[in-house]
């Protein structure tokens, strides 16, 4: 336990760097763009007077690195900041988007390996037929395709041609969400408010989108399953099982699958990332109200304070879910922890 | 895949239940977005739009139209110099609150909006010096000078529009109705607030207490939709009942020949208009800014660009607004290209050292078809070979700095009206004050001198021989050159009724109905 603890211990600390390089990349990034929050916060009518104003105001007169000093120390604070185009706390806008963005990578997760792992388990059973060429071949096609094209085209099939499921939005268009949104999780919500009817319209919501994501990114997993699988079933261990007449079932689900998820967990965390940035592009293509929409608004507005929020709170989720990887990856195998 | 057909039966119950009690209940789409919830700052089209039904001001529009009728006053008089109004008050009227409506909410309404220096307080402080309560139901503004158009401010202007001073915030902005008391928007429109989500849904109940004609639907959602494209798909679906601002041009004409839909076009007072910066580039010369409007070919672009949906525009006043004209038409016409050759020649342009010059736009504030208009209105100005154009382009905080800093010597713009009168269509952008803040930098005491007049002046003939002036004069000077004017498209389901948005973009939301 100890180690296990000494383990997470290091990991957090990596994890201050890894934000603080990112921060000063994205802080001198947007500082040297041309672009001028005040000027999109003010309109075009406001003469210079007001303009300089403003900029003091808003410590965009200082030096650079003056003002990237006053940054950090507001972060050291826990203070992301104001919005200098809407003049509220940072943290505001963050948590009312939030919830949407990892409601739908979570269930865009849940596809993923829901598609993923069976299909590669598949694969790897029925190595070289049709099966596996099949499965193969959809791998290769849905990593190479871009999310927004398969965004696009799931809306167009299902939503348009099919008219089988919404193309927009979290909820239907006569569901005030207002009525039940408590955390900004509107599973969570519904289910708690008892207010299943409107459950069953965010599901129904979510089922695009989260396919989208889901898969995209299938493809990695497929491989990965099919090739650890492959591994696996070799080994002495599966071909003795298979030898005392262990049903071949429980020789694949219960004994080979359960070594070959140890590296499908260590990808599990790396595609974390891969599957936010994909719900920028997919959030814009459903409308989904959540921070990728946020964060391209606030970039064509030049809202630095709002960009650099959502950077930080990306990179400390992306970090938080890394360790959860890694912390499960250390328990169910011990060599990492040495 | 049991799971998502029973997800799939579920959400097709819910869509049978909405069906049924979503009698009265109106969905309306758009792609614009809210800004502050607060009159005070809040400076954009859409959110005005929603505070011109869930408030109102002293006088009102009547729906459609331009004329103004009496709104929460019953009557105003104005002095013999017109710089005085004194306006009696309706008795009896409450906030959606519960609080009385008296003449002290609208001065502090007023002084509230001054201090706190928001966006629009011009719209106020350029004209008004002092508000005098004279009694609870009687209320006096004293402005700085004679305003001939001061009702149509009163009217359709949010800033002048009472708020509850027990319930909002003397020295804030409020940002989202949550930071108010009680947590939702207090008015004495025909709607009240009741759920706001920034960019997701805002939801409007009909105010049982509004002392006008009373909205014939309960309620109005209004969705917000990232891009245009999902909002047409979900108006064919029928998941909204009414997409409003803005579809792109092909979506405009396939929804046109939808049988399901019908199409309201309104003519609208959005315009369009080349800048020019008359200060430092080039364009300092007006010359080169006559060639170049007698090069543009509005008609071609309009069909080209727009599929004909917009109107040319061939004064900065739009038509239908009093005092227009069209004298661009017969100055400079349309694709003029041999009185532009003969303006370049005379300015020292050849064909071996041709005028050459950026053209900029921005890629996305007005839409996805700007790429397109630059590029014909370049092919437009290289009709001639006396001129080579370089386009570029910048996102729009960019290009607001850039117009600021003197970057651009010619650039697209466009702009909606804070008040319906010439005035905001002519000394905003060649009055020397408003100039500055458009990037154009012009500036000519004798126009200066005549929008003075225009502005005190009351008597009809004047102000038409002033603006028949002014606009026979911009053909000359050119410090902007008009391009076209907008068309509103509102697209309903065929049994939604009574959409009314006028020369003044008030869409009275009070007057939608639903028919069988």
């Amino acid at each position: 336990m100890r180690r296990i603890l000494r383990y997470v211990g290091g990991r957090l600390l990596l994890t201050v760097p890894m934000v603080f390089v990112l921060l000063t990349m994205v802080f001198v990034v947007l500082r040297v763009m041309p672009g001028d929050p005040v000027s999109a916060m003010l309109g075009g009518h406001a003469p210079q007077a007001v303009i300089d104003k403003k900029k003091a105001e808003l410590g965009l007169d200082k030096p650079i690195l003056a003002q990237y000093v006053d940054y950090l120390g507001q972060l050291a604070r826990g203070d992301l900041g104001d919005s200098m185009i809407l003049k509220e706390k940072v943290s505001k806008p963050i948590s009312d988007k939030l919830p949407a963005t990892i409601e739908l990578t979570l269930c865009g997760l849940v596809v993923c390996l829901g598609l993923g792992v069976p299909l590669g388990v598949r694969a790897a059973r029925k190595r070289r037929t049709g099966h596996d060429f099949g499965i193969r071949l959809y791998a290769n096609v849905v990593y190479c395709i871009p999310v927004f094209w398969m965004g696009l085209m799931l809306q167009m099939i299902f939503g348009v041609f099919l008219d089988a499921f919404p193309i927009a939005g979290r909820v239907g268009s006569r569901v005030v969400s207002g009525e039940f949104d408590r955390t900004g999780f509107y599973i969570i919500d519904t289910l708690f408010s008892g207010n299943f009817e409107a459950l069953g319209d965010v599901l129904y919501h979510l089922v695009l989108p989260a396919f989208t994501l889901g898969i995209t990114l299938s493809g990695v997993f497929v491989r990965l399953t099919r090739a650890n699988m492959l591994d696996v079933l070799k080994s002495d261990y599966v071909l003795a099982s298979r030898a005392r007449g262990v049903p071949e079932r429980a020789v694949v689900y219960g004994h080979a699958l359960k070594n070959a998820l140890i590296p499908i967990i260590t990808m599990l965390g790396l595609q974390f990332s891969a599957l936010l940035a994909g719900a920028i592009l997919t959030e814009t293509t459903f409308s989904w109200p959540g921070m990728g929409r946020l964060l391209l608004e606030r970039i064509y507005l030049r809202d630095y304070p709002t960009i650099q929020g959502i950077i930080v709170v990306y990179a400390l989720f992306v970090s938080f879910v890394s360790l959860i990887v890694d912390v499960v990856y250390a328990i169910i195998d011990p060599r990492v922890r040495l | 895949m049991k799971r998502f057909a029973v997800a799939i039966l579920m959400s097709a119950l819910v869509l049978a239940g909405g069906a049924l009690f979503a009698q009265g209940t109106l969905v309306y789409g758009t792609t614009e977005k809210v800004t502050d919830m607060d009159t005070a700052n809040a400076y954009d089209f859409h959110t005005w739009e929603i505070f011109q039904n869930i408030n109102q001001g002293l006088l009102t529009y009547k729906p459609g139209t331009t004329e103004v009728i009496p709104g929460l006053a019953e009557s105003y008089l104005v002095n013999d110099k017109g710089d005085e109004f004194t306006f009696k008050l309706r008795k009896g009227l409450k906030f959606t609150s519960g609080t009385a409506f008296t003449a002290d909410a609208v001065k502090w309404t007023i002084d509230r909006c001054i201090k706190l220096a928001g966006d629009p307080s011009w719209l106020i402080t350029d004209f008004v010096k002092d508000v005098q309560v004279v009694d609870p139901l009687t209320v006096k503004f004293i402005l700085k000078g004679p305003t001939a158009f001061f009702p149509t401010m009163v009217a359709g202007c949010p800033p002048y529009f009472p708020l509850d001073p027990t319930v909002y915030p003397v020295d804030k902005v409020v940002k989202d109705p949550s930071e108010l008391k009680d947590g939702a928007l207090v008015g004495l429109g025909p709607y009240k607030a009741t759920s706001f989500k920034r960019d997701e849904e805002v939801v409007l109940q009909a105010n049982p207490g509004y002392y006008g004609a009373k909205p014939k639907i309960a309620k109005i959602i209004i969705r917000y939709f990232a891009d245009a494209t999902t909002m047409r798909l979900a108006l064919e679906k029928g998941e909204i009942d009414l997409a409003y601002k803005s579809m792109n041009p092909s979506d405009i004409n396939d929804l046109s020949k939808n049988a399901k839909i019908t199409t309201f076009k309104l003519p609208g007072p959005f315009i369009r208009y080349l800048a020019f910066n008359c200060d430092v580039s080039a364009f300092k010369d007006k010359v080169l800014r006559q060639a170049l409007s007698a090069l543009v070919d509005r008609p071609d672009f309009n069909q080209k660009v727009y599929l004909g949906q917009n109107a040319p525009l061939y004064s900065m006043v739009p038509q239908g607004m009093i005092y227009a004209t069209e004298d661009f038409k017969k100055a400079l016409g349309d694709g003029n290209v041999a009185l532009a050759e003969k303006l370049l020649k005379s300015a020292g342009y050849s064909k071996d050292k041709p005028f050459a010059f950026d053209l900029w736009y921005t890629p996305s504030h007005y839409g996805d078809t700007e790429v397109n208009l630059a590029e014909v209105i370049k092919a437009q100005f290289e009709k001639t070979p006396l001129v080579k154009v370089t386009i570029k382009s910048a996102e729009w905080a960019t290009y607001k700095q850039q117009w600021r800093d003197k970057q651009m010597g010619v650039y697209f713009l466009g702009w909606y009206p804070d008040y319906i009168d010439p005035d905001n269509y002519t000394a905003a952008f060649a009055g020397t004050n408003g100039s500055i803040g458009n990037g154009v930098f012009f500036s000519n005491p004798d126009w200066d001198a005549l929008f003075a007049k225009e502005q005190q002046s009351s008597d009809s003939k004047v102000r038409k021989a002033l603006f028949e002036k002014v606009q026979k004069d911009w053909t000359v000077e050119v410090p902007t050159a008009p391009l076209f004017q907008g068309n509103l498209y509102v697209f309903t389901k065929k049994n939604v009724a009574g959409v009314k948005i006028g020369p003044t973009l008030i869409f009275n939301y009070n007057e939608l109905s639903f028919t069988k």
